[in-house]
């Protein structure tokens, strides 16, 4: 199963489509999950999620804006997508009794 | 950006640098930022290879396998001394030539196809025990190179696993089923040189369950 921070890639990657490439991806995780992300764990995870036949990636254009450097672009192959299916579904399944997940109020201790 | 984080990108595959400089460059990162994460990067990419077990398995073939080698390739050099001399037979110094080969090929081979990107701590583990030994030669009888001729097959056998040649079962098993036969015929079965068999064996496991799952997967 994909680990937490895989899977919000591979969302974040999915989301952005045929725009998902490293910088873009990074900004899209910091924005929606509130989190910060450093490229060492930005791309170490594509590596190993592309390792895993998750992502595909490839060169891309080069843009003045990047200095003229090319962008790896990433695309969440079918696996990746099916993988990210199962973990939402098993984390949908953990959480169904779960307060916060029932919109309960949560008990104190 | 800072020239200081291209230089470090060095340290990245070349893949990796314009991907890197360029998002640094897109985001805006000033220079000690952008040299943080390209050094971050670094960092978590070593981490990440050395989270399997295959580089632990490969350094410690190349350290543990090397210091045993030195003394085998010693033992060799002076055998031979003594065979010029007359006082040993062929047979004894050419088994423990045989299995010094055997040894070095299928040690390096093991390294080589384990280690993928961490060889150079591979190479750095081999080397260490290597000048030491060289270094500290006292023995005025014979060179202090005499120590360093399992290198050669060793070097051989490592850059074929780093190919990845194929070796096929059947030689994998006649490999090992003959170097067990010499070092009994030589008479060498030590503890010590058990673990020179290891790579041997460890090649005829890996060939064994490549053919079990080919066979799953043909199925």
């Amino acid at each position: 199963m994909l680990g937490e921070f895989e899977y919000v890639l591979i969302t974040a990657a999915a989301g952005l489509g045929e725009g998902a490439y490293g910088a873009a991806i990074r900004e899209e995780i910091e924005k929606v999950a509130g989190r910060r992300c450093s490229i060492g764990a930005l791309y170490t995870t594509i590596e190993r999620l592309e390792d895993k036949g998750m992502l595909k990636t490839w060169m891309g254009e080069a843009t003045a804006q990047r200095g003229g450097r090319a962008k790896r672009m990433v695309r969440v192959t079918p696996k990746g997508i099916s993988a990210a299916k199962e973990f939402y579904e098993a984390m949908m399944r953990v959480s169904r009794n779960a307060s916060w997940a029932r919109g309960k109020p949560e008990r104190s201790s | 950006m800072s020239s200081l984080a291209e230089m470090a990108t060095i340290l990245l595959a070349p893949k990796d640098r314009d991907a890197v400089l360029g998002d640094l460059a897109e985001t805006g990162a000033g220079r000690w930022s952008a040299l943080r994460s390209v050094l971050g990067l670094v960092v978590w990419q070593q981490v990440e290879l050395w989270r399997a077990w295959q580089p632990w398995v490969a350094s410690c073939v190349a350290f543990a396998g090397s210091f045993l080698l030195l003394s085998v390739s010693f033992g060799l050099s002076v055998n031979s001394r003594h065979l010029l001399r007359g006082e040993r037979g062929y047979g004894s110094v050419l088994c423990a030539a045989l299995l010094m080969l055997s040894w070095a090929w299928t040690s390096g081979f093991v390294v080589g196809s384990l280690s993928g990107k961490t060889r150079w701590v591979c190479a750095t583990l081999c080397a260490i025990p290597c000048l030491s030994c060289v270094l500290r030669f006292q023995d005025t009888s014979v060179s202090r190179l005499c120590v360093l001729p399992f290198l050669l097959p060793g070097l051989v056998g490592a850059v074929q696993g780093v190919r990845r040649v194929r070796l096929s079962h059947r030689t994998a098993l006649t490999l090992a089923i003959a170097m067990t036969a010499l070092m009994s015929v030589w008479g060498g079965m030590y503890m010590r040189n058990w673990f020179l068999f290891l790579p041997a064996w460890w090649l005829v496991a890996h060939r064994e369950r490549s053919k079990l799952s080919n066979r799953k997967a043909g199925a």
